[in-house]
């Protein structure tokens, strides 16, 4: 435990936005992912000079700060792997800035995602990275992890709709980055990095945001396939054939049985299936590319290929994808999901042979694993199901993910897509970035010089996940 | 310590990925803020307890009492996730190292002493005999012009119930964390109350009286909604679901249907049917919390307010004791006015 002045930080924010009481520090130990480190006191800054000064004081006596919004990550980025202060920043959620006309806005980072969509919707905006979990996420955590989510394809991720940030630098010094406008030629593109250090080299304390006016008509369509290959080509083709989809969705036979069986969506038993959605201004182009899309499935044996624009249907299928993740916990007994090897990301020609290898990967090591994910930007999303009460699927677990990464390496893809590195997917990002990592920590050094700011993450993270900190799971001996 | 309880969720528990889903629009986490307060935070607090990473501790046994049960985190858990059962579950473990709190103990101690929850033996409906068993339930008894005005209705509409002795479905113990005396109390349940079959006014002990005594029990308004006459009262109003009602027993449309035949229009809540906001008063904590007890229902009633309706209607009788006193304080705090009543009151006065 970091020796610390609660006290000053009570003085700071307030005492009852202080906790160093046993049930807080043990809530505030884990996240969404498999990683568990006790802090040593949770703070809840509600302005931006209370950051400043919890930042001057901790660099002052070198004690680590990690922030949290939503503690959805999962890969361990809100763990405090060092103890220290944990900075809950869901406080600050005000929306400061409504500027239609300006394509913009400006929020406070503990704003969460849905909230911000609710308020622009009367403006016809909306802001459009949306990731599966956007009911509760902030923005704040979206730029730290460079959150993209499903309809990145159309849209890009958070990283593409960041335009300025005011950010507290790890002496409490205040910096404001980027700009106003879409174009930004000024020097450094300080903003860019900023968005996906994951809080190691800086807290964001108000960002602003590019939005986009809210299509007018929209539609949707799943279609199935008995072979992933031809799935994987279809995606393929679709994306290069010049048509705009704002979402290509795959979803293997795995994620598939677990929908079903968790939200009973009725799902037909193929291999796999796609759901694919455009939107735009003039319903004849929609349509256009819906047609499109629909006979470059059928043409790589899609079947049952039903198109709709009716909301509700719209909604429930999308609601099903939203919550694939926390469903895949009910694929079958015994087997719950863990956050490993989640969000790699391959050039799109190589979905299927990538889908392939992962259930091939899963079958030499005894677990199981889905296949699915924002597809049309080449993103899969793997879970692990594992029992992790068994030390021996643990090792399992490790195997698999280090061949997955290997495989996905092996054919041009990147370790993560849009969840962040944090700790469990370090080893692999090392490997996959050595000639970078000196540069990272460059830049880290000359940032925090002190290494206060979330520190042990990313490129100086251990290099084993399964022991970087203790699992947050009850583990047990045995096979 | 040994968590006996919980050790049958640890499974659950391990189901449970962490993902805060949950979170959105709890109650408690809305009122409080910390990560602590939700569904996810109690499921690891709850974990940390089977684990032996946490000894019970009041401050542990605080939060895990601060929850109204209201299932708004079972609703959005896509995991399905049996939160309640846990917290319920955490409860009982907590209970039994002596982290009962002296309400929650003098509630239990009343309903071992007299069958009910307020400890007086007078409490109690007029008996009758008729066709159907009728559950009155604590909060009833308590309420002898509602409960006499609810059995009219039913005689006025040709069904005629039998009223006997009865004592409570054992629900708060359950909730409150007291597991072994409720199996007690289950045995003595089943001696007064041996129906298979039951109709009853309170959405709780519905749901209890299913889940608990394996008894078909069917809520007063399933059964009067078909029976029931049209009538004109032309009044606007907004309907509070009750959590047991609509997330326990999936009642939705049932009261609104019944709101309609009767000529009143509702206008709907922010929050309403199955995505309802909780009232405050479930799970114990009206009794143990009584301040966060009343924010969360300040919340509810001005989302009442807030759909311009003069009128907001209920159907469970806590529910409507916690807005009511909402309602008296929010005309105290900003001035605004709205009343509070149950449907059997709007009923009442449709078939006069």
């Amino acid at each position: 435990m970091v020796e610390l002045d609660i006290e000053k930080l009570r003085e700071i924010v307030g005492k009852e936005n202080v906790s160093d009481d046993i049930a807080d520090l043990y809530v505030y130990s884990s996240d969404a992912s498999v990683h568990q480190a006790m802090p040593s006191v949770v703070v809840r800054p509600g302005k931006t000079e209370e950051v400043q000064e919890i930042l001057r004081y901790a660099n002052q006596n070198k004690i680590p700060v990690v922030a949290r919004g939503a503690g959805s990550g999962m890969s361990g980025h809100a763990v405090p792997i060092d103890g220290g202060i944990v900075l809950d920043m869901k406080r600050m959620n005000r929306i400061l800035d409504i500027r239609p006309e300006d394509l913009l806005v400006k929020v406070e980072p503990g704003v969460i995602n849905d909230e911000l969509n609710k308020v622009l919707k009367p403006h016809n905006f909306f802001f459009p990275p949306t990731p599966s979990s956007g009911n509760i996420c902030t923005i704040g955590g979206m730029i730290g992890t460079n959150a993209s989510g499903n309809r990145a394809v159309k849209y890009g991720g958070t990283r593409d709709a960041v335009l300025g940030l005011k950010v507290v630098l790890a002496n409490g010094d205040l910096v404001t980055l980027g700009t106003n406008t879409k174009t930004d030629a000024s020097g450094y593109q300080l903003a860019r990095l900023i968005v996906g250090s994951e809080g190691t080299l800086g807290i964001v304390v108000e960002a602003t945001l590019l939005i986009s006016p809210l299509p007018k008509f929209k539609a949707m369509a799943v279609a199935n396939f008995d072979k992933l290959e031809d799935a994987g080509n279809a995606i393929s083709k679709v994306m290069s054939s010049g048509i705009t989809p704002s979402m290509v969705e795959l979803m293997d036979n795995v994620a598939i049985t677990a929908v079903n069986k968790a939200l009973g969506l009725g799902l037909p038993d193929v291999s796999a299936i796609i759901i694919f959605e455009c939107n735009g201004m003039v319903k004849e182009a929609v349509d256009y590319e819906m047609n499109a899309i629909t006979k470059i499935c059928e043409v790589h044996n899609g079947s049952g290929i039903k198109m709709t624009d009716d909301p509700k249907e719209m909604a429930r299928i999308y609601e099903g994808r939203k919550k694939l993740f926390p469903s895949l916990s009910r694929f079958g007994d015994g087997l719950v999901s863990t956050s490993l090897a989640d969000d790699m990301a391959v050039p799109v020609s190589k979905i299927a042979i990538a889908v392939h290898e992962i259930h091939e990967i899963a079958k030499r090591n005894n677990v199981v694993m889905s296949a699915y994910g924002h597809c049309g930007s080449g993103l899969i999303h793997t879970k692990i199901l594992m029992d992790p009460t068994k030390e021996s699927q643990w090792e399992d677990a490790k195997k698999a993910v280090a061949e997955t990464y290997e495989f996905v390496r092996s054919i041009g893809g990147t370790t993560s897509g849009e969840h962040g590195i944090a700790l469990s997917k370090a080893p692999a990002m090392k490997l996959e970035r050595k000639d970078s990592l000196e540069m990272m920590r460059a830049i880290k050094r000359a940032l925090d010089p002190n290494n206060i700011l979330n520190p042990h993450k990313m490129m100086d993270a251990p290099d084993d996940w399964t022991t970087a900190t203790r699992l947050r799971y009850n583990v047990r001996g045995g096979q | 310590m040994e968590a006996k309880n919980l050790k049958k969720f640890e499974q659950e528990m391990n189901t449970c990925i962490r993902c805060a889903y949950c979170s959105e629009e709890c109650p408690v986490i809305v009122q409080k803020g910390w990560d602590t307060d939700g569904a996810r935070g109690k499921v690891a607090l709850s974990y940390g307890l089977l684990s032996g990473d946490l000894e019970p501790t009041q401050s542990i046994a605080d939060k895990l009492f601060q929850c109204t049960l209201c299932r708004n985190c079972e609703s959005k858990c896509p995991s399905g996730v049996e939160v309640c059962d846990i917290i319920t579950s955490a409860r009982a473990d907590l209970v039994e190292k002596g982290y009962a709190s002296d309400i929650h103990n003098t509630v239990i101690k009343n309903i071992k002493e007299t069958g009910n929850i307020y400890g007086d033996t007078e409490v109690m409906a007029p008996l009758q005999e008729g066709e159907v068993p009728l559950f009155v339930g604590c909060q009833y008894l308590s309420r002898p012009n509602k409960t006499k005005k609810y059995i009219k209705i039913l005689e006025k509409l040709g069904i005629n119930v039998k009223v006997g002795r009865e004592i409570c479905c054992g629900f708060p113990m359950e909730v409150l964390g007291f597991k072994d005396d409720l199996e007690k109390h289950k045995g003595q349940f089943k001696v007064l109350f041996p129906h298979k079959e039951a109709i009853t006014l309170c959405p709780t002990c519905t749901v209890f009286l299913r889940v608990g005594h394996d008894v078909d029990a069917k809520h007063i308004l399933q059964i009067i909604l078909d029976k029931l006459p049209e009538a004109n009262l032309d009044m606007k109003v907004t309907f509070h679901d009750p959590c047991d009602f609509s997330r326990g027993l999936k009642i939705i449309d049932e009261p609104r249907q019944i709101l309609e035949k009767l000529g009143v229009e509702v206008v709907e809540m922010k929050n309403n049917k199955g995505n309802s906001s909780c009232c405050g008063g479930g799970g114990g904590l009206l009794m143990s919390d009584s301040k966060l007890s009343d924010d969360i229902a300040l919340a509810r009633i001005r989302q009442a307010i807030d759909t311009g309706a003069d009128t907001v209607i209920t159907t469970c009788p806590t529910c409507e004791t916690v807005l009511k006193k909402a309602a008296t304080q929010i005309k105290e705090l900003e001035g605004k006015d709205i009343v509070v009543r149950n449907i059997e009151d709007i009923i009442w006065k449709g078939l006069k």
